[in-house]
């Protein structure tokens, strides 16, 4: 266990300073949040009438809840630079074998009685933990704002909420992290990196299309982010277990896929 | 030993990989036995690296066998790698790592704990002190990587070293350390799997050469027999001057010829030589020994001595 674990802390190690940066600047964002929602107080109808008809649309019923107190406090679970970034973070840890491969690291690893699948776990496994820290640094965010900034008067979003956004959101980063493992199990990090970064944006324009032009509804549930239901959670609906069981399964297909791959290839740069 | 180190430490049996129409390796067979130094040759392109990669799982073969010690080099992987140390002919390091941290991470990946002495005595072999081991990667020259790279794959002390081109980027001192490095563990018994550009290196350390030309093995033996394949340099200097019409016989080649000096490429025996040159005014006759280099070379263009 110790050659695994070895691997593991080397790839914390040099992530290290990625994530912290990462992490701060996610918790000053959601600090940043609470300030301006609190700034806005009592004049969030008159915000949400400045908003482009497209973006009304899209929001639909969940207008008045994200043009709120606490959907401005909870924009950065569902924010697209947010989430772009968090996701190019995501693609970035997932696709390391790739990376490992290319430079000729793999070869002085896997030149040792080191198992090739370790290199997959490893990087699940990093992948987790990265996930889940940005997100815990986002609700730490969050919730070291609303206790600093925020009058208490004013209406927190429920832990409930918060919690669900960041479960769905980190679900949605743990889908784009299979798939661009197995991509990056499979072909060189450029390669792996901007494939899953263009699927990303094709799967975010389908469900766009999906909410805004009827004919395209029919193929959105091919898109992970229809799973992805923030403006639901904000109006304070549960978050669907099927939604989740959805991104995780495709988190898993593309681990087993990232496997079986790697346990095949010819390692080769 | 243990009864799987009794084993022969390479045994490749019908090797062979393609890559969808190119063939990189055609039906290797060769055994490398204990305490032995192979010499791994050949051009650029001619399967070298691939062999290595596939003795070290990294590839996996058309068709053919491995065995490592007699584990099967992909069945039994892992016993296999844990008693090879490895040095890659380009060497895959992260920049922001000391070389201290590379020694211990790698150290960490083997089954058996290094011995820091011995680490430490590799170190001042190859002229790496501590201060430079403290050092980000970053600002290493390409002769301290290598001399990390060969630490790396001495440290654990493993019963086989497969050695990619170990002299390259390395000062003719280092390569001088090199050399009694390798003769140091050839001592204790251990087997060195290298491949190499460098003739006289392997004339030098090495017991027996495998030379490959397009993925195919065309010359397997030893270094001495290999030597003796390639013609000796022979130059008779004449008294008085001579003809240059005297017939020679088969085998030998007349490379210069003037009234007072011949200079010969002799493949064979020299007695029939002697005999022709008996009834001419020979003043002095110089006999150099075949250089392993020329057998190399006439293989890499020809494949056939």
């Amino acid at each position: 266990m110790t050659g695994p674990f070895l691997l593991l802390q080397l790839s914390l190690k040099r992530a290290r300073m990625l994530l912290l940066a990462t992490g701060l600047l996610l918790a000053a964002f959601q600090m940043l949040l609470v300030v301006i929602a609190g700034s806005i107080q009592g004049e969030f109808e008159q915000l949400a009438s400045l908003l482009p008809d497209a973006v009304r649309s899209l929001l639909g019923p969940s207008l008045a809840s994200v043009m709120s107190f606490g959907g401005i406090v909870c924009l950065g679970y569902f924010h697209p630079g947010i989430v772009s970034g968090l996701l190019a973070l995501t693609i970035a840890l997932a696709t390391l074998p790739a990376s490992e491969v290319e430079t000729g690291f793999a070869d002085l690893i896997l030149a040792r009685p080191l198992a090739r699948h370790w290199i997959i776990t490893r990087t699940i496994v990093l992948v987790l933990l990265a996930v889940s820290l940005m997100l815990a640094v986002m609700m730490a965010g969050t919730w070291s704002g609303l206790v600093m900034f925020a009058s208490p008067k004013a209406p927190w979003p429920s832990l409930r909420i918060v919690g669900s956004l960041a479960l769905n959101l980190g679900l949605l980063l743990l889908c784009w992290g299979g798939i661009a493992t197995a991509f990056g199990a499979a072909c060189r990090r450029g390669v792996a990196g901007a494939t899953t970064g263009l699927l990303a944006l094709a799967a975010f324009l389908l469900d766009y299309a999906g909410r805004l032009w009827p004919p395209a509804e029919k193929f959105a549930w091919l898109s992970p982010f229809r799973y992805f239901v923030p403006f639901d959670l904000v109006m304070g609906s549960p978050l669907p277990v099927e939604n989740l069981v959805v991104l995780w399964a495709v988190a898993m297909t593309g681990f087993v896929v990232a496997y079986l791959v790697f346990s095949q290839r010819d390692i080769s740069h | 030993m243990s009864s799987t180190d009794a084993q022969q430490p390479i045994s490749i049996c019908g090797l062979t990989k393609r890559y969808g129409p190119l063939t990189a390796l055609n039906n290797l067979n060769l055994d490398v036995g204990h305490g032995e130094v192979l010499g791994f040759l050949g051009l650029n392109g001619a399967g070298k690296t691939t062999t290595i990669r596939l003795l070290l799982d990294l590839l996996r073969p058309t068709s053919g066998k491995v065995f490592i010690f007699g584990h099967d080099c992909w069945a039994e992987s892992l016993a296999a790698r844990a008693r090879i140390g490895y040095l890659p002919g380009e060497l895959g390091l992260y920049p922001d790592l000391t070389g201290l941290e590379v020694l211990d991470f790698l150290a960490g990946l083997n089954r058996q704990p290094v011995d820091k002495r011995h680490r430490q005595q590799l170190c001042d072999r190859l002229e790496l002190p501590p201060p430079d081991l403290r050092r980000r990667l970053r600002e290493y020259s390409t002769g301290m990587k290598r001399k990390l790279g060969l630490v790396q794959a001495f440290q654990a002390d493993p019963p086989l070293l497969i050695l990619d081109e170990p002299t390259e980027g390395l000062d003719p001192l280092m390569q001088e350390s090199i050399y009694e490095l390798l003769a140091d563990v050839k001592r204790r018994g251990r087997t060195v799997f290298m491949s190499s550009h460098v003739l006289s290196e392997v004339e030098r350390v090495c017991d027996r050469i495998a030379l490959l030309r397009q993925g195919e093995l065309v010359l397997l033996s030893g270094v001495q027999e290999s030597r003796r394949l390639a013609p000796r340099r022979v130059r008779v200097i004449f008294t008085e001057d001579v003809s240059a019409d005297a017939q020679l016989p088969p085998g030998h080649e007349r490379v210069e010829a003037t009234p007072r000096q011949w200079r010969l490429n002799v493949a064979g025996p020299l007695g029939p030589l002697l005999g022709v040159l008996a009834g001419l005014p020979v003043k002095d006759l110089e006999v150099q020994e075949g250089r392993l280099e020329d057998v190399v070379l006439k293989y890499y263009r020809e494949g056939k001595p």
